[in-house]
């Protein structure tokens, strides 16, 4: 137990390596990346090979899982359209840690000399995926890291979602003017690199609001015990509790929070997006609300075919919406491919760099320079049976008052 | 730092630190007996946690059950199953190396820990990690007591607890076996001359330390609610590896003593406002009590197991 103690201490965390590595700008959004130096990978004959790193097992398996089934069938249509045209798909997990993020993309990028990488779900793994793409000239396109300053690594590092900075703003601006909230408690998982980001985003959109944040406590992943830190926000006395972690952890927050009596009601971020939230919230969970990128049952027409074709090959619909911005993220490496007909991992970069209103599941997909997708995100509310969809909140910049 | 609200931290406190307890005294007693660090404790516990979990999702889909009864049950199976682990864990991995140096057995238990959290993902189920549902814990409505918010799943945890530890006592004070054991632990091989047998002894040791781990990992599963892995018993485990130090390894009360100090300075710090330091400060006691009474609290002079 001590040998996997002690080879735990380095897991888990991925804050530190974001905080370190990479080179590039250190402004938000509308600063000029920097560009790889490395000559990057050129693929050798007619077939093409895109790389994806994915968590298979883990904490973040039902995200892993479901973004690897969206690109295999965002491949599938692809080759299906464009016969012509020779694209592998090599496939790495990542175990939902940092470490295996960053020899996930190693092997990917060194040995098999992919051109793209597409993945990972969770910020804390693409960061050192991310460092090691910038530094190798090959395009990533990360499906849920929604941390801010991962994109301002570097020109090569991409995402199909959101960035925490709208997320964030979007729940302050949804928790203040329709739950009608003004006195804010917040819960933050410390080791988790999405949390931090996401609670210090919301904390200065809910005061730039005019809200006040009456306590903010933390708490560690994998940690089972929350009701020392659910008392003492207690005494706060708030009227709402913002939980910026991950579903695992916000389950049994949600039921230790009602057994300590904190009536309040929670909300969160798309870290929630998994209905093993409601099995282990029970009934603390339900009337909770949080952020999501799509939901099943949406009227566009792209989530309707989308969900369709997903349910055909896997049997089943979409379980979170990590399906569809998998699929969203292998469609922009495609189109970009397709478009620009290159078959080096330098000169892709431009080309997912040139990726303007494609139409994806998860909404309009414009690149850009600063690499993030501008989108807009949709409010949920946790029910007994499911996730039902509350609101739609458009895309709004959030600037930070001075 | 509110003082009125103390006493709520102290019950949150006492939960957590009953639990450490019945894990510590595993460690304790396979000390005692064995001179071992059994490294791979945390994870039986981690095993009983599942097998309370399974043990829910037969009965629960049978619905017509008890609720209580299935509690029951779910302590029960946790701890069979986990006595069963520790015998063969014994058998297969400690027996073989009883006459080998001690390093070597200590590397053992590591092997032995890392192949339970690494191979058990193949028989466990962790993907998705599953945990115990709201409904089986009908224990935990809250209820208030002079102001402090207690819940009947706390009361139970250490009832359970302090039951299982009197009958402890009563085996390892009042029984032959018990004797057994003590003579054992002072000196393992003069008891052997004296016609003791010391393999039965050990497998005892760890059919009772093991079963304990078992029920606390039941406990912690149910009234926490927490997604399980394989991993779900590395912090506890460590943690009720500082409460069997703290209390002096191979010491019984005091190993019941560390693991509610333990709990209590976990929510303690939370109750001082440094709710980050939550883990840490049971590596800060250790730290401590290493430098200052390495013996631990009750000494090496107390009377061992």
């Amino acid at each position: 137990m001590l040998g996997a103690f002690l080879a735990g201490c380095g897991s888990g965390n991925g804050k530190d390596g974001g905080e370190t590595g990479g080179t590039g700008g250190t402004g938000g959004a509308g600063t000029t990346r920097t560009m790889p130096t490395a000559e990057g990978n050129t693929a050798d004959g007619d077939t093409i090979k895109v790389g994806m790193i994915a968590s298979l097992n883990g904490e973040n398996q039902p995200w892993g899982v479901d973004s690897k089934k969206g690109a295999e069938l965002a491949l599938e249509e692809f080759l299906a359209a464009n016969p012509d045209m020779k694209v592998q798909l090599i496939v790495e997990d990542t175990n939902s840690k940092p470490e295996g993020g960053k020899s996930a993309a190693e092997k990917l990028v060194g040995e098999d000399r992919v051109l793209a990488i597409i993945g990972e779900v969770a910020s804390g793994v693409t960061i050192p995926a991310a460092d090691v793409c910038q530094e190798q000239a090959v395009p990533i396109v990360a499906v849920g890291a929604t941390r801010v300053d991962i994109t301002e690594k570097g020109a090569a590092v991409f995402r199909a979602c959101f960035t925490d900075n709208f997320q964030g703003a979007a729940m302050a601006k949804f928790a203040y003017e329709d739950l009608g909230l003004r006195n804010v408690a917040i819960f933050t998982d410390r080791k988790l690199p999405y949390s931090t980001g996401l609670s210090d985003v919301f904390t200065k959109a809910f005061e730039s609001f005019g809200g006040k944040i009456a306590i903010e406590e933390f708490y560690e992943g994998g940690n089972f015990d929350f009701k020392a830190q659910l008392t003492k926000i207690k005494e706060a006395n708030p009227d709402g509790l913002f939980c910026s972690g991950y579903f695992t952890e916000v389950g049994p927050i949600a039921r230790q929070r009602e057994q300590i009596g904190l009536n309040v009601p929670m909300f969160g971020g798309d870290g929630w997006d998994s209905t093993k939230l409601i099995d282990s919230g029970g009934t603390g969970i339900t009337g909770g609300h949080f952020l999501n990128h799509y939901h099943n049952s949406e009227d566009r027409p792209e989530v309707k075919d989308f969900v369709a074709k997903f349910k055909a090959k896997f049997g089943a619909e979409p379980a979170t919406a990590m399906g569809a911005l998998g699929y969203d993220a292998m469609n922009v490496v495609l189109t970009a491919l397709k478009a620009s007909g290159v078959k080096n991992s330098k000169e892709l970069i431009g080309a997912i760099q040139a990726v303007k209103d494609m139409k994806g599941v998860s909404g309009s997909i414009t690149m850009g320079a600063d690499g993030n997708a501008q989108k807009p995100a949709l409010v949920l509310k946790v029910e007994k049976t499911g996730f039902v969809p509350v609101k739609q909140i458009p895309f709004f910049t959030f600037e930070e008052k001075k | 730092m509110d003082w009125g609200q103390l006493p709520q931290y102290l019950v949150l406190g006492v939960q957590l630190g009953a639990v450490y307890a019945l894990i510590a005294l595993g460690y304790t007693m396979v000390y005692g007996v064995l001179r071992l660090i059994n490294f791979a404790h945390g994870d039986v516990f981690m095993i009983g946690a599942y097998l309370a979990y399974y043990t829910s999702m037969v009965w629960f889909d049978r619905h017509a059950i008890n609720p209580y009864l299935m509690l029951g049950m779910m302590l029960l199976m946790a701890m069979i199953g986990c006595a069963v682990l520790g015998v063969v864990i014994e058998r297969l991995a400690y027996r073989p190396l009883r006459s080998a140096p001690r390093i070597s057995v200590l590397i053992t238990a590591v092997g032995v820990s890392l192949f339970i959290e690494y191979a058990g993902r193949l028989v466990v189920q962790t993907s998705p990690q599953p945990s115990i549902v709201q409904e089986v814990n009908v224990l935990a409505k809250p209820m208030n007591i002079w102001g402090i918010n207690v819940e009947q799943s706390q009361i139970a945890v250490l009832a359970v607890v302090l039951v299982l530890m009197g009958l402890l006592f009563f085996y390892v004070t009042r029984t032959s076996m018990g004797r057994a054991m003590r003579a054992v632990s002072h000196d393992f091989n003069t008891a052997s001359l004296m016609g003791v047998n010391v393999d039965r002894v050990v497998v005892v040791t760890f059919i009772i330390g093991s079963a304990l781990a078992g029920a606390g990992g039941m406990l912690q599963a149910t009234s926490f609610g927490s997604p399980l892995n394989t991993f779900y018993g590395l912090l506890p485990g460590v943690k009720a590896f500082v409460a069997a130090v703290l209390g002096g390894i191979g010491n019984i009360p005091g190993a019941v003593v560390g693991g509610l100090i333990m709990g209590v300075a976990e929510t303690a710090v939370v109750w001082a406002g440094y709710a980050g330091y939550k883990d840490a400060v049971a590596f800060v006691i250790l730290i401590v009590i290493l430098l200052f009474r390495p013996g631990g609290l009750f000494g090496s002079t107390a009377e061992k197991v």
